[in-house]
């Protein structure tokens, strides 16, 4: 996998379809993010763990010119492109993809429902996998649910791990820093930090689970936004990275209207 | 033991809600002392944050109040209002929190008795849910 796609995106720089690869290098044995040039050494480029490319790529999207930027995909991450091109933060035609379909063991670990992209170029498609984590907080009763959640957002220790890494959180202002709803000292935070971290990013999550990956103590965070994108397809049938439309929070009621809301 | 006595924010909003809470109170209409009215300026000036604030630093529950539907003073304030809540909801439900401690409806000028009819439903309604969990322990 590793080889092949290298050779996709040395390829792509070859032939002069895009300026740049944004990838990952081996600089010993840990996985670095790199930007690759025509003419650069291919031999220690990697594609493992799941690293969070879209988030760095956004990043430092303001710094670029009129590059064309390759990198390797995985579901997610398409999706997570997607969701900033129609966001208007990057721009879509200077963005070449190059899918990797991730493995039965990396979709069992961030139990995701689609590991692979539109095109697979790199891999084979693997089945996608349930939340069961998800499922089993849904099936435990309101008072389980509140105590299971306390216990969690209680680990917390506000390392902001899960907003810094997350490819849709990109607001300036940010809620989390704002000392109205998160003081700056303490912890654990609030029980609401996590609520409103996960509320703000209802709308865009693409569940790629870089959230709970960064997560130092392991908050079931993947499980959450699970959940809302459950709601937010319940409610107004939309699917963060795969819908066209614009959210339909920012919409009005003729354009998205809710399910069995009455006046 | 005393009757629990629940502790109830209502935001109003500027144009509609408030004028209604106004008459209702210039029309000496008996309503529940639970309630404290902040004024905003639209219902969908209401971030779902204040809501979770106000939740988790132990309120019982919140009530938010907007112009009818159509005839919001900002054209589409409250239709953004009813799709946030509508997740807020879910939201809650999905942590735990009953969805019944947070309401949305649409009190306009001249509706001091509906003013009145919700807040007393809404007060009753919190009373029988009990202290809010989620906020045991705050101040």
């Amino acid at each position: 996998m590793r080889e092949a796609a290298a050779k996709a995106c040395r390829t792509l720089l070859e032939k002069g379809d895009v300026d740049a690869v944004l990838g990952l290098e081996m600089v010993g044995d840990i996985p670095t993010p790199k930007v690759f040039v025509s003419g650069d050494d291919f031999s220690k480029f990697e594609v493992e763990p799941v690293f969070p490319i879209v988030t760095l790529l956004r990043n430092i999207w303001p710094f670029t010119g009129n590059e064309r930027v390759a990198l390797v995909v995985r579901g997610c991450h398409e999706l997570a492109v997607k969701e900033l091109v129609k966001r208007e933060i990057i721009d879509g035609r200077r963005v070449r993809m190059v899918g990797l379909a991730c493995s039965p063991e990396q979709a069992a670990i961030c139990r995701c429902l689609r590991p692979y992209p539109a095109t697979v170029d790199v891999g084979s498609r693997a089945e996608g996998v349930q939340d069961d984590v998800a499922r089993k907080i849904r099936s435990m009763t309101r008072e389980e649910r509140l105590a299971f959640w306390e216990e969690q957002f209680k680990k917390c220790n506000k390392c902001y791990g899960c907003s810094e890494n997350c490819p849709v959180c990109f607001c300036e202002e940010c809620a989390l820093e704002d000392c109205m709803f998160v003081k700056t000292e303490g912890i654990p935070p609030s029980k609401s930090f996590h609520m409103i971290r996960a509320f703000h990013v209802a709308d865009k999550c693409i569940e790629c689970g870089e959230c709970e990956r960064s997560c130092p103590v392991a908050i079931p965070l993947r499980s959450l936004q699970r959940m809302l994108a459950e709601d937010m397809k319940e409610l107004f049938g939309f699917q963060a990275g795969h819908d066209e439309r614009p959210s339909p929070l920012v919409a009005t009621l003729d354009e998205a209207p809710v399910k069995g809301v009455s006046e | 033991m005393a009757e629990f006595q629940p502790r109830i924010l209502a935001f109003c909003c500027n144009w509609c809600s408030y004028a209604g809470a106004d008459l209702a109170g210039v029309s000496r209409l008996q309503m529940p002392p639970n309630v404290h009215i902040i004024r905003v300026m639209c219902s969908g000036n209401v971030k779902p944050e204040y809501v979770i604030k106000s939740l988790v630093e132990g309120i019982d529950g919140v009530l938010v109040l907007g112009c009818h539907i159509g005839d919001c003073h900002y054209i589409s304030g409250n239709h953004r209002t009813l799709k946030r809540f509508a997740l807020l909801e879910k939201l809650l439900e999905d942590v735990g929190v009953d969805k019944r401690r947070l309401r949305i409806d649409w009190v306009s000028a001249s509706e001091g008795e509906k003013f009145q009819k919700v807040v007393s439903e809404f007060v009753d309604q919190v009373r029988a849910l009990g202290p809010n969990q989620l906020g045991r322990g705050a101040a």
